[in-house]
């Protein structure tokens, strides 16, 4: 199949100091080709001056999430036939562009620090000295959230974040989700803190587009509603009903 | 302003789905019932305060302009109304979060549901204001009377912004959060639980409210001269005017007990505090990047909220005379002779 590209570009190394859109047109492409790959045969055949982030290329690192035809995923992910033969590739909204495709994305990890995305437990450790064990109920409560590579698909697409880049966003919620709800961790307090804040987990308005952005089907919007019913409880137990999660393994 | 700019351009550019609408149809009609709400409550406080200038205000209130916006805010609150319910209900339970866009497409159905036969009901009350031949307020006159407003907005905008320089200035510098209370978590916290339990309590009130005023009478029956007044059980408006109209309600008492002042309490005091606050959630969205700007927003927002409060408690705690009355009666003779 034929595809029309069109890709936002922004250079200003190159003396253009505006965002602009660039043309390509890709002959016998694979239905099954994905986006990165088609873009790393502009990059390739056409411009080498395109500039875009990916590392895996396999949808585990997150770092080639994009805004492609109108929505975020990520590049890596989505296959040509699923886009069509006219495909639009802008940067994901609501962080500095620094090259064509890539933004600054430190705001995003600074917001994902604020939440304390770390296992928190000053406890004496198991008899044998090893790992702290879990059982599989407790496993299931944040096997959802600790499927996030932060891509920051979801951030990106939350009109709350575009609006305000001091909202904490979907991921750090997310990310969050996964150690409040951690049965062995015991840093709640001070997550739940920093969650009340006021660009805290109240600045999201329940619009539900971070859900359908997330390439790797977390339930975002509903591990934010969790969060917010924990802070409003000022503890995480007995928030999630173990019946209603989706079994995963 | 930036960010108010990207947030509506790609708004319109990204393509969410129906939730994304949803909460755009939730701001706007939110942010158009405030807006009535302030000319609503200060224009009903005049009928004890300034009797003449209610008079203009209801004659405003029936004439082709805002008749047409009556129709918009019934159809506002409405919508926002379900679609509140639809929030409150996936904020309370996440793990239903796929059933929302159905959830929002039964919202958008039923407010269609709910508001074709409100609109049959208000349409009718249309039709026989405007074939008898009323004396209606010209365009001008009509949009000279909002202009009243325009100083009070201004003077609110303006005493915001040096009420958030002050701040600013014994605060010593710039609070990253702008928002008043420096910890901010707690009260941010009853505020989500504030906008999701009043809504609740206000459903009851403002649907009884808009059935009262806009669909089982309309707007043009206030002023109707010989009528019985709407919910007091067969109170005649002698006189025809507004003030009196108001008079009858508020004077009625039901087992000693003024029940429409206590209705129109309860719903004046739930919806300032629900809508400013919304409108507080609106602005300090769009001012993040600048901590003067928010914490002038949350100082104009108090400052409409404590107006209307001022305002329609006092009315509400007033009394409406004979005096009052008569110069009602003068100010709509003044009136139709004008016209």
């Amino acid at each position: 199949m034929d595809i029309s590209f069109r890709i936002r570009r922004y250079n200003p190394e190159a003396g253009r100091t505006k965002p602009y859109w660039q043309e390509f047109e890709l002959n016998d492409v694979e239905p099954s080709h994905r986006v990165l790959e088609l873009l790393h045969r502009v990059k390739w055949e056409q411009d080498g001056t395109l500039a875009f982030r990916r590392s895996c290329s396999s949808g585990i690192c997150g770092s080639d999430a994009m805004r492609i035809n109108g929505r975020n995923a990520l590049a890596c992910k989505l296959l040509a036939r699923d886009v069509g033969p006219k495909i639009q590739v802008e940067p994901i909204l609501g962080l500095r562009v620094i090259k064509d495709l890539i933004v600054d994305m430190e705001p995003f990890l600074a917001h994902y620090r604020q939440v304390l995305p770390w296992f928190v437990n000053d406890g004496p450790l198991p008899a044998d000295g090893r790992e702290r064990l879990q059982a599989q109920e407790d496993k299931d409560l944040i096997t959802d959230s600790t499927n996030c590579i932060l891509c920051a698909a979801c951030t990106t697409s939350c009109p709350s974040f575009w609006a305000n880049g001091e909202y904490v966003g979907p991921a750090a919620i997310v990310q969050a989700h996964r150690f409040l709800f951690d049965t062995r961790d015991t840093g709640d307090d001070a997550r739940l803190d920093a969650l009340g804040a006021p660009d805290g987990v109240w600045r999201c308005r329940t619009i539900f587009n971070c859900t359908p952005a997330c390439p790797r089907g977390i339930e975002v919007t509903r591990a934010i509603g969790e969060v917010k019913l924990a802070v409003r409880k000022g503890a995480t137990a007995g928030i999630i009903d173990p019946a209603t999660i989706k079994q995963q393994h | 302003m930036t960010s108010l700019v990207i947030t509506v351009t790609e708004t319109l550019r990204y393509r969410g789905a129906i939730g994304q609408w949803s909460w755009v149809l939730h701001r706007l009609s939110g942010l158009g019932v405030v807006l009535f709400l302030v000319l609503h409550v200060v224009d009903t406080s005049w009928a004890v305060f300034w009797p003449e200038l209610y008079e203009e205000a209801i004659a405003t209130y029936q004439s082709p302009l805002f008749t047409i916006g009556e129709f918009g805010l019934v159809a506002a609150v409405v919508y926002h109304a379900f679609n509140g319910l639809r929030i409150v209900f996936f904020d309370y339970n996440p793990h239903l979060w796929r059933h929302q866009q159905r959830a929002a497409q039964i919202v958008l159905l039923v407010t269609l549901v709910v508001l074709a036969p409100v609109f049959l009901l208000m349409f009718g009350h249309v039709l026989d204001f405007y074939n008898s031949a009323p004396q209606v307020l010209p365009l001008t006159e009509v949009l000279r009377a909002q202009l009243v407003f325009l100083p009070g907005f201004i003077a609110a905008i303006v005493a915001a912004l040096i009420l958030s320089g002050l701040h600013g200035l014994i605060s010593g510098g710039d609070s990253a959060t702008g928002v008043v209370d420096p910890q901010g978590s707690r009260s941010e916290r009853f505020w989500w639980s504030f906008m999701r339990v009043s809504s609740l309590l206000i459903l009851p009130l403002v649907f009884g409210h808009l059935a009262v005023m806009h669909v089982l009478q309309g707007v043009f029956d206030i002023t109707a001269q010989g009528h019985d007044v709407v919910g007091t059980g067969g109170v005649i408006n002698e006189s025809g005017t507004a003030v009196e109209f108001v008079a009858n309600r508020w004077n009625l008492l039901v087992g000693g007990v003024a029940v429409w002042r206590v209705y129109d309490f309860a719903l004046l005091a739930l919806v300032v505090a629900h809508g400013f606050n919304g409108l507080r959630y609106v602005l300090t969205d769009y001012t993040s990047h600048s901590p003067f700007l928010r914490r002038a927003s949350v100082y104009l927002c108090m400052l409409g909220a404590l107006t209307l409060l001022v305002l329609g408690v006092g009315a509400l705690l007033g009394t409406i005379d004979e005096t009052a009355i008569e110069m009602g009666v003068e100010a709509m003779e003044r009136l139709h002779a004008g016209s």
